[in-house]
């Protein structure tokens, strides 16, 4: 909603990853790089609609490792750099990061770490912060929009100066919180760069010279902990300076800290720390000194609270450090305020603000009516025909799914994903499920996946005689993120023109000998493709091949068809629940004396025409039907 | 503006526009120069299932999440997704509502008696809420000219109900600007039948 690049001292409504995105326009931004993934990829999103205007450069590349790659080749040449990745996609980038802090960057480099506690849309909880002690890299943690630009700006220049990459981490209430932001100037240039080599051997990481550079980075931190860590923007105290209970926090739990504290009126000294890694030791050992006790307010690990625990015996050995060791508060989810609350009254025995046994039980007596309502599948989804088709063709095989919306076949009544694990894992567990069972496998993979980590296990499985079947479910797009670009796409990030790389071309070349490419909207044909990609002896590929729906409708939209739903003919239907037992669109209506399709829902594609076995499923005046007539292949 | 604090979430499934209409709502706290924080879903949590934006506006906000108990309006643009909120509702929460229930595909699968709109209605009164206000908004929608303008509709419902704390016309205002040229006329047209649905 808020205007990324409005003037200087404008005040815009951003969400913290617009933010962080204009941090960067302010710092000074030259090339930015990036795979999308949740909660991190509205930074990506932000800059790529502004690229072109401003003159930077921006892609979606293939994964979070060549994403860094570009940006820090960027940075060894003097410019400004950004890339950013939730917390798993960092895994993947890891092996080139952990080399990076100690070659360093000549431009300013920032590496911006979006972490998912509460896994709302990732496959774990890990936490970030143990990355940067672990690779020796500056990490920042802002609370808020606010924050989140202006420490995105202050990492380029301290980056530069220190001449090593600043991580930002954030978390999902952080990334996906709106709130005013004021503006500052934007800085952000096309401007190129040189290679030089500061020294001969700067990017040679070989024994005796990665040697030499692990110390350098050491001695970078000792100086970075002295000169940066323990000053104002990043470190600051707020609440009662008086009291003797003490609160030690960061990020998205400092903002829950501050309400449960005005909610309550309880008297606290609170520390918000802003650099995360090095830590202020002397700062926090200062205010520890004058505490009886402190609580500590982090989300997952004990990061912060281990840390506090070690300063304060060198500092104030008799002062009590609470938190997640102590039981005060939970290891595990998100926090909220209740969870400050909670921690607060466990410390301190205070009073709640809000009745929580009688909202409890209240809303316990409730939620029980309330049926789940888990993420599905949308209307006209590809995948649910190719769902549909897995099921009645490969019943029997593990199937081993992977990251993307596809996921969501584990559901019933699809049932055809057994393990969805990591990024490109479904081939490579399926390599191995095919050396250790006898057993049909299938590997379900996405389009976007299949370029991010697919095609080494796919070389794998070729090369060594694997017999399995890969469907490579092809949406054309970065769905489950929305919709972004990816190398198969005629497009690139900045909405230029792009080589769009042929799956199946891809896939020949690999030595695949079985290769079917189908529409899955025709659910005989891809029934048959996977039936005789089974029987095949050796690696077979089905291609399912069919836009996202939610790319369809837009375009539709657009270009001004009315979306006409499908309707069921009661004269027809026998309540046989067919559609429902094995299609089950959410626009599906069980009336209990037969089935309906809920208009508001229906995006009338006509796919589930084909799965009612008495023809009950009707258009109406003005119902296209995407097979037939070819929209969205 | 003297505003302490104003809680507003709205519920509904994902598709609805449901972010959409939380922007407007930032957009107008925002006009009056007050403090926000909205939270919002991204990523694979918002395809088609339940979801919920939070937003807070007032002098001061520090978190971006309410706390249970503390909602002043909840805007449902599906009724069993206003159930949902139920540790959110309390004695200061007026309750806008559609009436359009969609149940999840996932209930009958599982073989979940989903409630109809009376016993949604008797469970939220459970809830104490101040008010309860419901409205057929997806057919005010598609009289407007497009079901999708439902959000738009739940947006004028909120506006005439009385129940934000924003002058006059500044909501409307704030939806004409935030709509796309293309749906503008649409959006304004849902939003005046809504408005108009629900005053006294």
């Amino acid at each position: 909603m808020g205007d990324l690049l409005a003037p200087e001292g404008s005040v815009e409504v951003l969400l913290g990853n617009e933010a962080i995105a204009r941090g960067a326009l302010e710092g000074g931004l030259n090339v930015a790089a990036a795979y999308p993934g949740t909660p991190s990829t509205e930074i990506g999103e932000a800059l790529s609609k502004v690229a072109k205007k401003v003159g930077i450069y921006f892609e979606w590349s293939a994964n979070e490792k060549v994403a860094t790659e570009v940006t820090m080749a960027a940075a060894w040449s003097g410019l400004r750099s950004l890339t950013m990745m939730k917390h798993v996609g960092f895994n993947v980038a890891s092996d080139a990061i952990f080399t990076l802090a100690y070659a360093g960057v000549i431009g300013g480099m920032v590496i911006v770490s979006a972490d998912d506690p509460h896994a709302h849309s990732s496959q774990n909880e890990q936490d970030n912060r143990h990355y940067a002690e672990s690779v020796g890299l500056p990490m920042l943690e802002p609370y808020g929009p606010q924050e989140a630009k202006e420490f995105t700006r202050i990492a380029f220049d301290l980056s530069e100066k220190y001449r090593i990459p600043f991580m930002i981490r954030t978390t999902t209430r952080v990334s996906h919180q709106r709130a005013p932001v004021r503006l500052g100037k934007i800085t952000a240039s096309g401007k190129k760069g040189e290679f030089v080599l500061p020294e001969p051997d700067r990017y040679l990481q070989v024994g005796a010279i990665a040697r030499k550079h692990h110390k350098e980075l050491l001695e970078k931190l000792d100086r970075i902990r002295e000169e940066v860590a323990a000053k104002d923007p990043f470190l600051k105290f707020y609440g009662d300076e008086d009291s003797d209970f003490g609160i030690i926090t960061s990020g998205v739990s400092f903002a829950h800290t501050m309400e449960a504290l005005k909610l309550t009126g309880i008297k606290a000294k609170v520390l918000k720390l802003g650099m995360t890694f090095p830590l202020p030791e002397e700062r926090i050992g200062d205010f520890l000194s004058g505490l009886s006790t402190v609580l500590i307010v982090e989300e997952l690990d004990p990061y912060l609270e281990v840390r506090v625990k070690a300063i304060a015996k060198d500092y104030a050995p008799d002062v009590d450090v609470l938190g997640k060791l102590t039981g005060h508060m939970p290891r595990v989810w998100e926090y909220r305020v209740r969870t400050v609350l909670e921690g607060l009254s466990k410390a301190l025995g205070i009073k709640y603000p809000v009745n929580f046994p009688e909202i409890d039980r209240r809303s316990s007596k409730v939620l029980k009516r309330v049926p789940p309502r888990p993420p599905v599948l949308c209307p006209a989804c590809p995948h649910r025909s190719t769902g549909y088709a897995l099921r009645r063709a490969a019943g029997r095989a593990y199937f081993v799914g992977d990251i993307g919306c596809y996921a969501l076949l584990f559901q019933k009544p699809f049932r055809v994903e057994h393990v969805t694990h990591a990024m490109g894992a479904s081939i490579g567990v399926a390599n191995g499920l095919n050396i250790a069972t006898e057993n049909d496998v299938v590997a379900l993979i996405g389009d976007s996946t299949f370029f991010h980590a697919g095609i080494p296990a796919l070389i794998n499985a070729v090369h060594n005689k694997r017999k399995m079947t890969v469907i490579i479910m092809d949406n054309r797009t970065t769905a489950m993120t929305g919709h972004q670009p990816h190398p198969g796409t005629e497009v690139d990030a900045m909405g230029q023109q792009a080589e769009a790389v042929d799956i199946e071309k891809v896939v020949r070349s690999i030595g695949v000998d079985f290769v079917k490419v189908v529409d899955p909207y025709d659910h005989k044909a891809t029934e048959k493709a996977i039936r005789e990609a089974l029987k095949h002896d050796g690696v077979s590929v089905v291609i399912t091949k069919r836009e996202c729906a939610l790319l369809t409708v837009a375009r539709l939209r657009r270009e001004g068809k009315k979306i006409v739903p499908y309707r069921v003919d009661p004269e027809k239907c026998t309540y046989c629940r067919v559609c429902l037992n094995t299609f089950a669109c959410p626009a599906f209506v069980d009336t209990g004396k037969l089935v309906e399709i809920d208009p508001t829902v229906c995006f009338g594609c006509g796919a589930c025409v084909q799965v009612c076995p008495y023809d009950a499923i009707v258009p109406q005046e003005g119902s296209l039907n995407w097979r037939d007539e070819r929209i969205g292949v | 503006m003297e505003l302490e604090e104003f809680n507003i979430i709205v519920s509904g499934v994902g598709g609805q526009g449901i972010l959409f209409a939380t922007n407007v709502l930032a957009k107008a706290a925002l006009k009056m120069g007050l403090d926000l924080t909205q939270s919002e879903v991204h990523g694979l949590s918002q395809r088609y299932g339940s979801i919920h934006t939070e937003l807070r506006i007032g002098k001061k906000v520090w978190s971006p999440l309410i706390l249970e108990g503390t909602l002043d309006l909840l805007i449902a643009i599906e009724p069993l997704e206003a159930l949902r909120m139920a540790p959110y509702i309390s004695e200061r929460t007026t309750v806008i509502m559609n009436t359009h229930i969609i149940p999840p595909v996932g209930a009958y699968l599982e073989r979940f008696d989903v409630p109809d709109l009376d016993e949604i209605l008797s469970l939220m009164s459970e809830l104490n809420p101040k008010k309860v206000i419901t409205l057929k908004a997806s057919e005010l929608a598609e009289k407007a000219g497009d079901v999708i303008a439902t959000n738009s509709v739940m947006l004028g419902a909120a506006d005439g109900s009385g129940a934000l704390p924003f002058p006059d016309g500044l909501l409307r205002e704030a939806l004409e600007e935030a709509s796309p040229p293309r749906y503008r006329d649409l959006n304004l047209r849902a939003f005046d039948l809504g408005r108009e649905a629900v005053r006294v």
